[in-house]
């Protein structure tokens, strides 16, 4: 208890005077987590679309796959991108190893299952009519994604939700990629690890008080405009 | 069977021949001919999957045919049977679907106003769907299909789920609201009272074939066989040598004066009457008697004035 108490003291004042390494890797962590959500959102939300409107074969069997992807291992996934991404690997001419482009697509392949699992139960979970109407009465390709995001909303809001929280506090695929390279590349989860690695426990407590309260302040935002029927964030344009 | 009045016509807007339409291994629709025209409400009647709803798809392009042709003329629409809304106004609902037809947007607003005014539902308009009754969502609903002005407009039981109060007023209204001089209007109805109310002529599916097709009073008055007879609420048997008399409650009257005699076997009663069971020594026929009806176990007189009759061989057609 007088250990926890110490670190504690030492920590508060780090938070407080704004210590300018942490501030770096806030950033970076914000900056991180909106990229990678951002692609994830970009490339998943086509497919969970294809999933959860679609009728072709083999459907069932990538819904599936998609919803048993949502268990991948951080760790696993950063090791097969570090050997994707070393010099004699399939993708070693882009030198992505040890970058903070590198972390930036590991965090992207961790959200990805997320906005393709979720996005697709979402799609699937509207009243069946309402997508055969609309294909009946011609709507486009375009159309019906944007009625079914719209009306999908909310899971596709929990979706997003999810993939935020992955990119905010996952730390083993960025830590074998990205390396961990002191403030360059880490992310707060990331950097919590190695201050705790070197036993600076009050930096490292800091870090994770920050990075509790970053989760708890944007994903109780997104939380909060999913509930507001058409929130902000999630308001499309009227077909009107 | 066939539904075309006199062989090809410029009115027509929608014709199938021989259109045969499989689902899985079963063959659900078979060798049906079919036209419709412009101008006219056609109702599509038949039991409980007789293959009503996929012969719909079928002529709207949703299901492709085993064997036989569909030729469209114009630009189809489908009102599907589940009224599924998005979740905005029922204004906006009308002028999405508009959106999907492709019509531009200066136009929507106007037009998902005037579909709503023509279908009764004008009061509606800024009501969000999810809070819609089951009859007001179907109002909205049709209002889409009316809205897109199609040359060929398909319906799938427009008023199914609604009961009989909400069912009667709607039908009042799309009674106008569907019928249009340059639009040809294929709807499928569950019940008896929606196709005479609705349609100009009738088609009746039984176990995927066209049974009959004719105007509502011409089957109704001389079905082809039994089996449309008895659909079309023929519920009376009388079997004399190899001759069938099938009757419907309006041909039956519970008269002192009349030739034959009945036993009263069973009664129902009815909101201005009852619902009378006669039985004979040649069968079984049902006739609405003013109240004070007989009693169950009385022996009454009965008088007989219409019916069909068939043979044996039709009988079974």
């Amino acid at each position: 208890m007088h250990l926890l108490w110490n670190v504690l003291r030492h920590a508060v004042p780090l938070i407080v005077h704004g210590d300018p390494y942490l501030f770096s890797v806030v950033l970076f962590t914000l900056e991180v987590s909106a990229v990678a959500t951002a692609f994830a959102l970009l490339i998943g939300l086509p497919i969970a679309l294809a999933l959860g409107l679609g009728r072709f074969r083999g459907r069932g069997v990538l819904i599936g796959l998609a919803n048993a992807s949502l268990g991948l291992p951080p760790v696993l996934v950063g090791l097969l991108l570090f050997l994707i991404m070393v010099p004699r690997g399939p993708l070693g001419s882009l030198h992505l190893l040890l970058t903070r482009q590198g972390v930036y697509l590991a965090q992207t392949i961790l959200a990805l299952p997320y906005v393709v699992a979720l996005g697709a139960a979402a799609v699937q979970g509207l009243p069946p009519g309402l997508p055969a109407q609309a294909r009946t009465l011609g709507a486009s390709r375009l159309q019906l994604a944007v009625l079914a995001v719209r009306e999908a909303r909310i899971g596709v809001l929990a979706a997003v939700i999810a993939a935020l929280g992955t990119t905010l506090s996952e730390v083993g695929a960025i830590v074998i990629v990205g390396g961990n390279v002191y403030s360059y590349d880490q992310t707060l989860a990331s950097a919590a690890l190695f201050e705790a690695d070197a036993a600076h426990f009050a930096e490292a407590v800091a870090i994770g008080i920050v990075l509790s309260a970053l989760i708890l302040v944007l994903m109780g935002g997104v939380s909060l405009l999913g509930q507001r029927e058409g929130g902000i964030g999630l308001r499309f344009r009227s077909a009107t | 069977m066939s539904l075309h009045p006199a062989g090809p016509s410029p009115s027509e807007l929608l014709t199938c021949e021989r259109l045969t339409v499989r689902r899985g291994s079963r063959e659900v629709v078979r060798d049906v001919d079919l036209a419709l025209h412009a101008g006219e409400i056609v109702a599509l009647l038949g039991p409980n999957g007789a293959g009503k709803s996929t012969l719909l798809d079928a002529l709207s392009g949703g299901l492709t045919p085993t064997a036989g042709r569909v030729e469209r003329r114009g630009r189809v629409a489908v009102a599907l049977q589940a009224p599924d809304l998005a979740r905005r106004t029922a204004l906006a609902n009308v002028a999405l679907a508009l959106a999907w037809w492709g019509v531009p947007r200066a136009q929507r607003v106007s037009r998902a106003r005037e579909a709503l005014r023509a279908i009764g539902a004008e009061g509606l308009a800024e009501r969000p769907a999810a809070s819609l009754s089951g009859g007001e969502r179907r109002r909205v609903h049709l209002a889409r299909a009316i809205a897109v002005a199609p040359d060929v407009l398909l319906l799938d039981e427009p008023f199914a789920g609604l009961d009989a109060e909400v069912r009667a007023s709607l039908l009042e209204d799309a009674l106008s609201a569907l019928r249009s001089p340059t639009r040809a209007t294929l709807v499928v109805v569950h019940d008896r009272a929606e196709a005479w109310a609705l349609a100009d002529r009738l088609a009746i599916l039984i176990d995927g074939r066209l049974a009959a097709a004719g105007s509502p009073r011409d089957l109704l008055e001389s079905p082809p066989n039994a089996t449309v007879a008895r659909f079309l609420g023929y519920d009376g048997e009388l079997a004399t040598g190899a001759t069938t008399l099938l009757t419907r409650p309006t041909h039956v009257t519970v008269d002192p004066a009349g030739p034959l005699r009945a036993r009263v076997t069973r009664t129902v009663a009815l909101e201005d009457g009852m619902r009378v069971e006669l039985t004979l020594p040649e069968g079984r026929v049902y006739a609405v008697s003013p109240l004070p009806a007989p009693r169950v176990g009385e022996h009454v007189n009965v008088r007989l004035t219409g019916g069909v009759r068939f043979t044996d061989e039709a009988r079974h057609n």
